[in-house]
């Protein structure tokens, strides 16, 4: 359990300090003044030099690489994100209002998913190969091809400006939520309903279930206690590879359907190189990831006790 | 009670693979069912347990190798008290332990899953989960092709003790007639999906009729082996 613990911290530490500096190192170097663009973005207007090489001098761009890294770093060790580039105000309480917009969000998507992905993944395997199963495997692969921010837009023309349902833009209220959360929900269940199905079908070819139902139990218990279990080891695997999904998707959407979300958040800041904005997303992705991670490992050990046992 | 069977048959893809065959199994009797690999020795044991039990008999199965008879995700408790279940009988009602102690598994830690078991332990817990409730027969497919010779031999010795005082009968299905030959004084062969022979053990191994049996009990090295 310890050196479970260790490893967990060890591989926390390398993705943290390898995403943050990749980050860092990406917006230092990109083409283009980071200076001007930050007092682009403060101003809003074009600016003189001398305006410019303020801006430069105050927020730090004068230092070196490492300098500044460093700066920016320091601070995160007693858990201090910083300050904006751009707005001069302290980067948590921004960053905790995207948040309250994205993760909602976020868990929505993958209810949506989850939703249909499971019971057209049951439907499906009802009867392996019948027209059902041929039409979810069909509408997965579509749903696989379908890119966010097509799906968005076709999901706009069709509820809410030819139907005039729902609403498009902004987050104002929870039926703001319901076209993103179906964008990325249906990518979500589109590659959970294919894991879901071949995991089933998979599970149901184990060696030893003829001799379980010659022993005279039920299907519904072999469904339950057998089937299953062997079906979700896949599953929670594909769990984690979602969350990518989810997290890349949630930065498209959010700016499709114009919502105030981490997504649109990380685009405002890396075009106005806020280098405490961008590097604070970066940071608490991470740290999302090393969590579900986290999760899913130990999800890992209970569905399958075979890993990270001695005496297996 | 005798056990009596007819007119079992299968067709698998368009192909008969088992012709119609009738039997009669007496209680306590101890047959062996021999034949080549793809005679349909199996398959007739399969179609034999399928019929009997929805007849309403006890019909116990032990396959051929613990990873056709356990679940890896589930631990040995959980398998015991599914096979009481599935008898009908409240859990921890059967003699487990005097089972175990007869089968000699009684030192196996019943929350582990399979694979914290050896081999021939988790093998003859199968065993004595398919003697849970008393079977009018059991069906032994290759019971030991997955143990090696030492523990394939005691497992049947004990087997053996276990069944002695009772009135299960025994189909012991495999290739292997050195198996068959101490073990069962009934002998059963089988070729393309017919029996073609049936006999006392002694009698065909000493004068076989058919093809079949001849070309069995020429290898008759095989019963050097120790089970």
């Amino acid at each position: 359990m310890i050196k479970a613990v260790c490893g967990l911290l060890l591989r926390a530490f390398v993705v943290l300090s390898g995403a943050t500096i990749l980050t860092f190192a990406l917006l230092w170097n990109a083409p283009g003044d980071p200076a001007q663009a930050i007092a682009m973005a403060r101003f809003d207007a074009l600016l003189t030099d001398e305006v410019v090489d303020q801006v430069r001098q105050e927020v730090g761009l004068d230092r070196s690489f490492w300098q500044a890294f460093w700066a920016w770093l320091g601070p995160l060790l007693t858990l201090d994100l910083g300050f904006s580039a751009v707005t001069g105000r302290p980067v948590w309480p921004d960053l905790a209002a995207a948040i309250s917009y994205t993760f909602p969000l976020a868990f929505s998507s993958l209810a949506v998913g989850l939703a249909v992905s499971v019971p057209l993944a049951l439907l499906a395997t009802k009867r392996p190969g019948g027209w059902m199963d041929r039409l979810a495997v069909a509408a997965a692969s579509l749903g696989n091809a379908i890119p966010a921010y097509w799906l968005g837009l076709i999901l706009i023309l069709l509820f809410s400006v030819k139907l005039a349902w729902l609403p498009a833009l902004g987050a104002s209220t929870p039926a703001h939520a319901i076209l993103p959360a179906l964008t990325l929900g249906l990518g979500v269940a589109a590659s959970l309903t294919r894991i879901i199905r071949s995991g089933i079908l998979e599970a149901r070819g184990q060696p030893f279930l003829p001799a379980f139902r010659r022993r005279g139990i039920v299907e519904k218990s072999i469904g339950r206690d057998h089937v299953a279990p062997h079906a979700a080891i896949p599953v929670v695997t594909v769990l984690g590879l979602e969350l990518a999904f989810l997290l890349e998707g949630l930065v498209l959407v959010e700016v499709i359907f114009g919502r105030p979300g981490l997504g649109t958040f990380l685009v405002q800041a890396i075009l106005a190189r806020d280098f405490a904005h961008v590097q604070a997303v970066v940071v608490l992705t991470a740290l999302v990831f090393v969590a579900v991670n986290l999760a899913i490992d130990l999800t890992y050990r209970i569905v399958d006790p075979r890993i990270g046992e001695s005496d297996a | 009670m005798t056990l009596n069977v007819t007119g079992l048959s299968a067709v698998r893809s368009g192909r008969t693979i088992l012709h119609p065959t009738t039997l009669e199994i007496p209680p306590r009797s101890r047959i062996g069912l021999v034949g080549a690999s793809g005679s349909g020795k199996s398959t007739l044991g399969h179609v034999l347990i399928d019929d009997l039990r929805a007849r309403g008999y006890n019909v116990a199965h032990v396959p051929q190798s613990p990873d056709e008879a356990l679940d890896p995700l589930r631990s040995m408790a959980f398998h015991w008290r599914e096979a009481e279940m599935a008898l009908g009988l409240a859990t921890g009602s059967t003699d487990r332990v005097g089972l175990f102690r007869a089968l000699k598994i009684e030192g196996g830690d019943m929350r582990k899953r399979p694979w914290g078991w050896s081999r021939g332990m988790q093998q003859r817990f199968v065993i004595a989960m398919a003697l849970i409730g008393a079977p009018d027969l059991i069906v032994l497919d290759e019971p030991t092709s997955a143990l090696d010779p030492v523990v394939a031999a005691t497992t049947m010795d004990l087997l053996s003790v276990t069944l002695k005082d009772r009135n299960t009968a025994m189909l012991l299905i495999t290739h292997d007639l050195g198996l068959a030959a101490r073990r069962v004084d009934t002998l059963m062969v089988m070729d393309e999906g017919r029996l073609v022979e049936r006999g006392r053990t002694e009698d065909i191994l000493e004068n076989p009729q058919t093809r079949a049996a001849k070309s069995l009990s020429a290898h008759r090295s095989w019963l050097a082996l120790p089970c």
